[in-house]
């Protein structure tokens, strides 16, 4: 579904990625895994488009990313940030910010698929909690549609128990045929999420395969 | 020459007066040697510099009533305007090409505000009432559009995430920055709404002051000063809204992607 294609992003005098070719296939859920500075959280944003490579190309059922609407593209392929980023001041709001038609019903159902079955759609985002509001900026993402779930570290701010809340969400998700990416630094929940990974080490791809063959996530136990 | 015009007209300082007022430039002086603040050079200079940028501009603002025309004074004014748009362009230098985009700005805000004065008649297409005017107007596009560009360019550091948010959900870039662009352009506002709520409270605004100097009678001098305020809110909006559509603009690239931070104005 997502091909990365001998892709090298540099900043300056700094390689961030190095010739780095994957592939995330559909259906399924592929962990990005590796240290920090390994370049995670770059090829994610590549995926959105929200930077582009300095060489190589990402395909999207074959065809390079530049060749799509890029507000299209960004449409199928959902990204949700690292620590929660709440749009607007009441659920409903929040949840229409990337559609404005969403009805109420629609709302109460992304909801329920977030985890939020029964949160009042007029409740104020400022009283969320942070396993709440990462599970509310799931939701967002999933109102528009995508067919591809970015995750950036998705728990990685929040507590232990908002963090399985939001794991059981993203589980159920993939259990339903979303195709999702995650990056995590957490190794353990790598395993428990992905059935594939592609670790990285200061740039470059050292592993790719099924998750629960991998080396490096093992390395955790 | 040097004479005073102490006819009918305003009641101006002789040149003997304003020599005069030298003292008061000693009595500057005074004060800061006597407290050793080091800065007597400084303030010596500053003075017979104001006089001599004055006596320039005042020579020069002569020539140009006499022999140039509204043409001249028009010349002047597009002057201003570029002189306007290189300091706003450097306040605002995190957003690329700022001194276009301040240039822009100030120059429609400045025709829009200028033009409809001129076409209503409300005041005079002549040389004597364009340049001081338009450097009214000048100063107020300048001061909105410094604004706009300084906080587009802090938004888009501070807001990144927010922005990036919008964006990811397949928002196009204007509407992701919009919550900003607003935030931008009520900052430069607010400021001068407030200057037009306490006019004449606090202090007697510059036209109006001009004016009374000139012999001219108070309820008569503020009409002018009417006019004056409601200049300076449409030349701050109409080139604050310039300044943060097209600077909006700039800090985004064909693919809808928000630039990397430039280094922010000081």
């Amino acid at each position: 579904m997502l091909v990365l294609d001998g892709v090298s992003v540099v900043r300056g005098d700094t390689t961030v990625l190095d010739d780095v070719s994957a592939t995330l296939a559909p259906g399924r859920c592929t962990a990005v895994a590796g240290p920090s500075g390994a370049g995670k959280s770059t090829l994610l944003r590549l995926l959105d488009r929200l930077l582009e490579p300095t060489s190589g190309q990402v395909l999207f059922h074959g065809s390079p990313l530049p060749s799509y609407d890029v507000l299209e593209l960004r449409r199928r392929v959902g990204l949700v940030q690292q620590a929660p980023v709440l749009l607007g001041d009441t659920v409903l709001a929040d949840l229409r910010v990337g559609r404005r038609a969403l009805t109420p019903d629609e709302a109460s159902e992304l909801l329920v698929r977030a985890g939020l079955e029964g949160m009042p759609l007029d409740r104020g985002t400022a009283s969320l909690s942070g396993g709440e509001a990462q599970r509310l900026c799931l939701a967002r993402a999933l109102a528009v549609g995508p067919e591809v779930l970015l995750l950036d570290e998705p728990t990685s701010a929040l507590d232990a128990v908002a963090a399985l809340a939001v794991e059981r969400v993203v589980l159920s998700l993939i259990a339903d045929g979303l195709t999702a990416v995650l990056v995590s630094h957490d190794l353990r929940q790598a395993r428990r999420l992905a059935d594939d990974v592609v670790v990285l080490r200061a740039g470059r791809v050292v592993e790719t395969g099924p998750a629960s063959a991998s080396e490096y996530l093992a390395s955790a136990s | 020459m040097l004479a005073a015009t102490q006819t009918a007209g305003p009641s101006v300082p002789t040149w003997v007066g304003v020599g005069a007022s030298v003292l008061l430039v000693g009595v500057c002086v005074a004060v800061v040697v006597r407290e050793q603040l080091g800065l007597g050079r400084e303030v010596v200079v500053a003075a017979v510099r104001a006089i001599i940028q004055l006596v320039a501009v005042g020579a020069l603002l002569g020539l140009l009533f006499t022999h140039t025309g509204l043409p001249g004074s028009l010349l002047w004014v597009a002057g201003m305007v570029a002189v306007g748009a290189r300091v706003a362009g450097r306040r605002g230098r995190g957003v690329p090409n700022a001194s276009w985009v301040a240039a822009a700005a100030i120059a429609v805000g400045v025709t829009g505000t200028l033009g409809l004065l001129v076409l209503a008649q409300v005041v005079n297409a002549e040389p004597r009432v364009v340049v001081p005017v338009g450097g009214m107007v000048v100063a107020a596009a300048t001061r909105g559009t410094s604004v706009v560009l300084l906080r587009l360019a802090e938004e888009s550091v501070v807001s990144r995430r927010l922005i990036e948010a919008r964006l990811a959900l397949g928002l196009p870039s204007g509407e992701a920055f919009a919550p900003h662009r607003r935030t931008a352009l009520r900052t430069a506002l607010v400021t001068d709404i407030d200057a037009v709520k306490t006019v004449g409270l606090i202090s007697l605004p510059g036209a109006m002051t001009g004016l009374l100097l000139a012999g001219v009678a108070p309820l008569t001098a503020i009409r002018y000063q009417v006019v004056v305020m409601y200049m300076i809110l449409s030349a701050v909006a109409v080139s604050g809204l310039v300044a943060a559509r097209l600077g909006t603009r700039q800090l985004f690239d064909d693919a809808e992607r928000l630039q990397e931070p430039a280094s922010l104005a000081a």
